[in-house]
């Protein structure tokens, strides 16, 4: 099966090659080489196999990323088959009727639609130090699609949730390599039944495409990415937390700040849910030669559950900072686009930003190191050459 | 229906199809713009036994891309061999060398390939 999957890979790759056997393109970007990829476009190859990737911070120019744009991340090797009649959802747990639904039955549901800003827990953990082990994600781990479907709600009200569900859990049909445990999470059942959690199918208008978990996926909006199960086959309510390496000891912040080399009792962690308040500057970008004079500094900031209050930006390596121009476009979940235009003469700069939002939580001066690089919202620099 | 697709591949013929990537490969890495689908591990003693206890899950890019002390990559082996990677009692230390010699704090970072949809288009 493995050894078809990879052939199919290839022969896919063989014909794309083919059909645009462009050896010269101009290149936006420095980089190792190129890589075909149908539909994915630009996004740095951070694995093969199985697929992860991430998206360039020069695409956080519109509200919405194309999906084309949109990063993947994956814990194990996609689906290598998936056959929309036979797909099925089951339903069960503490409920008081288990449910096997059709994606036809999906569709009968009332559709919702969710602006949400998704973004891996891993999202710049290559810019802790020291580094610690895992994907290792520059500034792309994060983009923003409008997602639909039914709510989570509708279907476990259809199942009724007894009054011992307290989590409600996910398994996706992503396959498990050797005997690593299998990527199965959960959520608390206020977070389940919230108005916005959807089982959503579309992503900008379009259907799932396979990197993002067709048929259907979890999104639980202002969540970390790993909540939002992919290729969702089974919901599963609890009556307490799920148990299993993807919960603990995986997704989990120690309850204090800690040094590199300390141990942490698994009795001094938590679960890593919504996501913190960051901002990041998508131009210029790190390095850029910029003629002196109007200078536009651009990004996006987000803050999970929270809203983005202000973005301030610093162009004298953080002594003074002004307020930037957040974009019309906005949602509950979904991140703000940003803007400031700064009159710049020759020189060196490092140019800051740094969000605020609705909660008061301000981006740190100093990344906050954790042994699993999760949740990097340090201020946001990019060093420039003005001349 | 992705594998209604494949089929229909294969039946175009495999030798075609791999002539065809070798040809198309080849000629993108004299240009120095191509990059392989998946990485390979950097010679050494360890380079072989690495391959087939790590790559038979995934891919090398995502060892190429860690930078980590010793102590780290001592727990990732553990763990790996927790998880399924088939090393001999005999093979850890030494991997355990291998992976903190070639990919420790101190080793330059590592570069990405991007990917291309083949219709890419000017940003």
């Amino acid at each position: 099966m493995k050894s078809r999957r990879t052939f199919l890979k290839m022969s896919g790759a063989a014909v794309a090659l083919a059909a645009a056997p462009r050896f010269s393109w101009a290149m936006p970007f420095p980089q190792s080489g190129l890589i075909d990829f149908p539909n994915e476009d630009g996004m740095i190859v951070r694995s093969y196999r199985f697929v992860d990737l991430e998206t360039p911070v020069q695409y956080f120019d519109t509200w919405l990323t194309p999906v084309p744009h949109f990063f993947v991340r994956n814990h194990m090797h996609e689906p290598s088959e998936l056959d929309l009649p036979e797909w099925r959802l089951s339903v069960g747990g503490e409920v008081d009727k288990t449910l096997s639904l059709k994606f036809s039955d999906l569709a009968k549901l009332e559709s919702h639609s969710v602006v949400n800003t998704l973004e891996c827990a891993g999202n710049g953990r290559s810019l802790h130090r020291p580094q610690v082990p895992g994907i290792q994600w520059g500034k792309g781990a994060v983009s923003t699609a409008k997602f639909s479907g039914p709510r989570l709600r509708d279907v476990l009200q259809q199942a009724g949730v007894k009054s011992t569900g307290k989590h409600v859990m996910f398994r996706g049909l992503d396959e498990v390599p050797g005997k690593v445990p299998p990527f199965i999470r959960s959520i608390p059942i206020e977070k389940a039944l919230d108005s916005d959690t959807l089982i959503a199918t579309h992503m900008n208008g379009t259907p799932l495409t396979k990197h993002h978990g067709f048929p259907a996926r979890a999104l639980v909006p202002g969540w970390i990415g790993a909540a939002s199960c992919k290729w969702l086959t089974e919901i599963k309510v609890l009556d307490s937390e799920f148990v299993g390496n993807f919960m603990s000891p995986g997704y989990r912040l120690p309850n204090q700040p800690i040094k590199p080399g300390d141990a942490v009792k698994p009795e001094d962690t938590h679960p890593v849910t919504a996501l913190t308040v960051k901002s990041v500057i998508s131009g210029p970008v790190e390095g850029s030669n910029v003629k002196a004079g109007k200078i536009a500094i651009h990004g996006a900031a987000w803050a999970g559950e929270a809203d983005v209050a202000k973005v301030e930006i610093s162009t004298d390596g953080g002594g003074t900072w002004t307020p930037a121009t957040l974009g019309q476009e906005k949602a509950h979940y979904a991140w703000r686009l940003w803007r400031y235009e700064w009159k710049a003469k020759a020189g060196e700069y490092s140019v800051l930003s740094r969000a605020t939002d609705s909660q008061g939580r301000t981006q740190p001066d100093n990344p906050v190191w954790n042994p699993s690089g999760y949740l990097y919202n340090a201020v946001d620099q990019v060093k420039i050459h003005v001349a | 229906m992705w594998l209604r697709i494949g089929k229909c591949i294969a039946g175009v013929g495999s030798l075609v199809l791999l002539l065809t990537v070798s040809t198309l490969f080849w000629a993108q890495d004299q240009k120095g713009s191509a990059s392989s689908l998946t990485a390979t591990l950097p010679a050494g003693p360890m380079a072989q036994k690495a391959t087939t206890a790590c790559t038979e899950c995934h891919e090398a890019r995502i060892i190429l891309q860690q930078r980590l002390s010793k102590a780290a990559w001592t727990k990732e082996v553990d763990k790996m061999i927790k998880w399924g990677a088939v090393v001999d009692a005999s093979d850890r230390d030494p991997l355990i060398d291998y992976l903190s010699s070639n990919f420790g704090v101190d080793q330059p970072p590592y570069v990405p390939p991007r990917t291309s949809s083949g219709t890419q288009k000017s940003k």
